[in-house]
């Protein structure tokens, strides 16, 4: 495979050459695929640092998460557990819960765990995705010391019945369903998505952690071998269903509800290192979570008022047990939380003219959290539950002032106010400014510079045993500065690309560490420095007749150091970069395109992480560099009746043994195919 | 047009170095050892669900440590969570707790000779005979009866008043036919066993979760308990060290520290007759003290005390720092007089010891 792949783009840079020819088919009106020119600068964007993904790339197929296409088309950290495990994601050295998360709004971050999950949100789900890096998340919440990320649904604009069902096959026996049928009028749509993923998740490793034992008749060992082993209890079935009612009354007016139902089941696949029996343990997972949001826009020329009401109800289970030898599975570990969140936004801009905008923006989100986490006997024989029942308010507001006194010059700033339950945050000012050094190349300077501040979450403060009420917010102030391009020709070629660099002080970095009694207990112990830059590039490119290639790639280099004071005298960590942050990342996506036919190649890379907060490298806490490169060709047909498409996918191509957590293995080469049909109702 | 090629080409060409890279693991490589003589074995817990158990060996002769033994003889993982470690019959067996495995290794190479499995959640190992050893559990109301001849197992003894999921057995000390367990998590008793007949014939009640226990030279077993942790339905309450007569299974006095104290890895010296203990700093007292110290042996320095060991023939103390729990801990050797003789690094979470 690897020498078909050396093939293909070897002959690839063959096909540039007739690019050349593409001018002279222009000429000649013969059609091309039609490649957009960038260059507007929203007045709301004025210095940030944003990505945005585009539909395609949240749409390449149903199988993805959103930590799937973070992990190939950005430059923050993706930390995948496994294949449908927990993935959290991390921006400039950060920690997870330092990344802030909204769905049409609403925050996403776990109440009590303060992270996300990307791993449970299927990217078919989300329509809009952006990343507000650093500074820039400022303008949509607080809390971000690395960034945040926005996702969002979008209505439709279809009229009348819609139809679209993809089945796809894969390796370890997955599959994944995805059926949305939609019904639109002028003021009304209707939508419903709904997806449903299952895989015994079962493929086969070489585990190097741990070897098989030959034995003689008195048990004394004649030989050992590596074991080729299988995912051993790492089943999942994912169940997502997502509706959307859409009212656009006109005149700007618009009323719309997106309720997005998850029902997951996951088994927590055993380490490595484990040398347990897979039938005498069931170790899982369970979620059902509804999350709903009713937003009205309100727009007017010059004008915008919106309000957003919302909910959220999460119910998740942690159970481990084992079967004691009698055939039933005995409870070791019960855990149970329940979350409901209540949550109200509302916002308004104003434009002044063409050189002005005010925007402001208050949020609540109120949180009842019951968080069961065991059951124990006590010492006069009776029953009881070692778990936590809080509950919190936590409103944001923000005001800014947007600014652009001529064409070449924008100005922000941001006055953003937290409080969560009795705390208040200091006020958290955000300054951003652009100029713009050259018409032609749209090369834009950006340079911003804010304060930030977050919160401990519930569990950082009441869980049992270990939850300290003591903590301190987590405080920082990040630096960016950075220039960015978009060049193109309508319908030859774009090309667009950034590079930013970033500077960032967090104080009272929160940290869970062991106490005497064994358990562990959450302290502010850190102060991290992590700077660094970030590079970004997107292309399209039509190469000629019916041929066009598109590609993106980032690069970041985030070194994240502790600063703090030693913790004890023989501590190694000072000065050192974070462990499980990598300093070095990479993606890059290319498609080629012709007629109806795609083929797309992704690629990341991982540069080492150390397990150690001390960056010691050893032999059982080694996390090497990885690079990993999927592959996929679509073919799509179109039909009198309806448009079909054919799409096989080859993930981890060059089958490289790898890991991105210590003792979590993850799938070698594996292949999945799409099958998909969109009826053309009244459409022909 | 050119310059699209020129791109192109680039772009192509960035592609194809990217191929040129691959992941490199170093896989396979025993290393040999010849350990001779006495030596101590550090037992390096590792984090959590993170597989990065390790296990050390030091030489208090020439003060060198070998760090990463079991994964340097063995071309393989200790495992997650390695709790602890005792030596019977010419073997080391150290027990992974959260790998569900027993490894028994030579004590001069290092290198396995057996394994037990089919354990639940094992903690601590001992040896009734050469043909008979018990290992505690957490999470299981049952003590598992092994045959480390052929490394199975044999048998169980259910612990009174335990569910599996309220099950918690810890360290243990034999007393002519008698084995004593001490129970730790959300318990607060001392089971009785005859190991005759594998049965639970007594229990007595201490304070809440009892942590250690061990054996001094006069028959008299110590335990010392943590006291729970505040808003715990189990309860909270200040720890004490108990002294138990073996013989009749009688708390004969207990020794009360302040609530918040957190007192753990009682330890006694070779002649038995000093007792050991972490609570912040390192004390020390006579096993025949009526009452706590009011000096310790060595005050706290800003280090995090974590493990505890004192050796047999020579009453050096050994005390472990688990710094951040995420890097190399360091041990520090002191005489029993408190004089530091020396200090290395061992591994994450130094948690354990075990003397050759």
């Amino acid at each position: 495979m690897k020498r078909l792949l050396t093939i293909v783009f070897a002959i690839l840079p063959l096909i540039s050459i007739q690019a050349q020819e593409v001018e002279n088919w222009l000429d000649k009106g013969l059609s091309i695929p039609e490649v957009a020119v960038l260059g507007e600068r929203p007045m709301k964007q004025i210095g940030t640092q944003q990505t945005s993904f585009s539909e395609s790339v949240l749409k390449e197929s149903i199988s993805l998460s959103m930590a799937d296409v973070l992990t190939f088309n950005s430059s923050i950290f993706v930390k995948n557990y496994g294949r449908a495990t927990l993935s959290t994601v991390s921006f400039r050295g950060t920690s997870p819960s330092h990344t802030q998360v909204t769905w049409n709004g609403m925050r996403m971050n776990s109440p009590m765990l303060g992270m996300t999950d990307f791993s449970m949100i299927p990217a078919y789900f989300i329509d809009e995705a952006s990343l507000l890096h650093g500074t820039s998340s400022i303008n949509d919440t607080g809390g971000g010391l690395g960034g945040s990320i926005r996702l969002a649904t979008k209505p439709l604009q279809n009229k009348g019945f819609g139809l679209q069902y993809i089945q796809g096959i894969g390796s370890f026996r997955t599959f994944d369903e995805f059926l949305r049928l939609s019904y639109g009028t002028r003021k009304w749509q209707f939508s419903t998505r709904a997806s449903y993923s299952s895989s015994p998740n079962d493929f086969k490793y070489r585990n190097r952690d741990k070897r098989e034992n030959i034995y003689d008749e008195q048990m004394n060992i004649i030989g050992q071998y590596y074991p080729i082993e299988r995912n051993r209890s790492g089943a999942f079935k994912d169940l997502n269903i997502l509706q959307e009612i859409s009212f656009n009354a006109g005149r700007g007016d618009r009323l719309s509800l997106s309720a997005w139902y998850v029902n997951s089941n996951r088994e927590l696949a055993m380490l490595t290192t484990d040398y347990g029996d897979e039938g005498d343990f069931d170790n899982r997972q369970r979620e059902h979570t509804l999350r709903s949001v009713l937003q009205w826009d309100h727009l007017r020329s010059n004008w915008k008022l919106a309000a957003k009401a919302g909910y959220l109800h999460s119910w998740t289970a942690y159970d481990y047990k084992r079967d004691p030898g009698n055939g039933t599975m005995e409870v070791m570990t019960r855990s149970r939380s329940l979350t409901d969140t209540f949550f109200g936004q509302a916002e308004g801009e104003y434009y002044v003219g063409n050189k002005w905008l005010f925007t402001a923006n208050i949020a609540a989100h109120q949180h009842f959290v019951e968080s069961r986490d065991k059951n124990i006997i006590r010492q006069d024989g009776n029953q009881a539950i070692v778990g936590y029942d809080q509950s919190r308010i936590e409103l944001s507001a923000a005001i800014s002032a947007k600014w652009r006194p001529t064409e070449k010059i924008g100005l922000s700033v941001v006055l953003r106010e937290e409080m969560f339950g009795r705390d208040f945050s200091p006020i958290i000012p955000a300054f951003f400014a652009e100029y713009e050094l050259s018409r032609r190349g749209n090369i834009v300077a950006k340079g911003s510079v804010s304060r930030n501040f977050r919160f401990p979450s519930l569990n950082d403060l009441y869980f049992l045993p270990g939850g300290n009420p003591d903590l301190r917010k987590e405080s920082g102030w990040t630096y960016d500065a950075g220039v960015s391009f978009a060049i193109g020709k309508t319908k030859r070629y774009s090309l667009s690309g950034s590079a930013t660099w970033f500077d960032s002080y967090v104080k009272d970095w929160i940290l869970w560490l062991t106490t005497p009694k064994g358990f562990l207990s959450p302290r502010n112990i850190k102060d991290v420095h992590s700077y660094g830059i970030e590079l970004k590039a997107n292309t399209s490119i039509a190469l000629a007749r019916h041929w066009m290639i598109e590609g993106s790639a980032t690069f970041s280099w985030t070194p994240s150091i502790n600063e703090g004071e030693p913790l004890t005298p023989a501590d190694k960590s000072v000065g050192k970069q974070l462990p499980y942050i990598p300093e070095y990342t990479a993606t890059a996506t290319g498609t080629l395109k012709w007629r109806r036919w795609a083929l797309l190649y992704k690629w990341c890379y991982y540069s080492e992480r150390y397990t150690m907060s001390s960056s010691d490298i050893t032999l059982t806490g080694r996390l090497p560099k990885y690079y990993m490169s999927n592959l996929s060709l679509e073919k799509s047909i179109a039909l009198r009746w309806a448009d079909l498409s054919l799409k096989g996918t080859v993930n981890n191509l060059f089958d490289e043994e790898y890991v991105s957590v210590l003792s979590r293995p993850m799938p070698g080469i594996n292949f999945e195919i799409f099958i998909g049909i969109t009826p053309k109702w009244g459409k022909r | 047009m050119v310059r699209f090629s020129t791109y192109f080409q680039l772009l192509m060409l960035t592609a194809m170095l990217a191929f040129a890279g691959c992941m490199k693991w170093e896989y396979g490589l025993e290393e040999d050892f010849s350990a001779e003589g006495k030596g101590l074995f550090v037992i390096n817990e590792g984090n959590f669900n993170y597989g990065n158990a390790t296990l050390s060996y030091y030489n208090p002769t020439t003060k060198s440590v070998e760090n990463e033994i079991f994964y340097r003889a063995n071309a393989m993982k200790l495992g997650d969570v390695a709790q602890s470690m005792t030596i019977h019959d010419g073997k080391g067996w150290v027990v992974v707790n959260n790998s569900h495995v027993v490894f028994a290794i030579d004590l001069t190479t290092f290198r396995e000779v057996g394994r037990i499995m089919n354990l639940t959640s094992p903690r601590y190992i001992h040896f009734v005979s050469d043909d008979k050893a018990y290992v505690t559990q957490l999470w299981d109301n049952r003590i598992f009866i092994i045959n480390p001849k052929n490394y199975s197992v044999i048998g169980h003894i259910e612990c009174p008043n335990m569910t599996m999921e309220t099950g918690s057995t810890e360290q243990m000390v034999q007393y002519g036919d008698y084995l004593f367990v001490n129970c730790w998590s959300y318990q607060n008793r001392i089971l009785k066993i005859d190991t005759r007949t594998d049965k639970i014939v007594a229990e007595l009640e201490l304070g809440i979760q009892p942590t250690s226990l061990a054996l001094d030279k006069n028959g008299k077993l110590w335990s010392v308990t943590d006291g729970g942790f505040e808003g715990s339905p189990y309860g909270y309450e200040a720890p004490s060290l108990y002294r138990i007569d073996a013989e009749s299974f009688t708390i004969e006095k207990e020794f009360r520290f302040s609530r918040g104290d957190a007192p753990s890895e009682v330890q006694l010296n070779g002649t038995r007759d000093r007792l050991y203990w972490i609570n912040d700093d390192v004390w020390e007292m006579s096993v025949d003290a009526d009452r706590l110290p009011v000096r310790p042996f060595l005050p706290y320095a800003e280090t995090i005390y974590y493990g505890l060991t004192i050796c047999p023939s020579t009453g050096d103390v050994y005390v472990a720092d688990a710094i951040d729990y995420q890097q190399p801990g360091k041990i520090y050797r002191y005489t029993a007089q408190g004089e530091k003789i020396d200090e290395f690094y061992a591994g994450v979470i130094p948690g354990a010891f075990c003397w050759k």
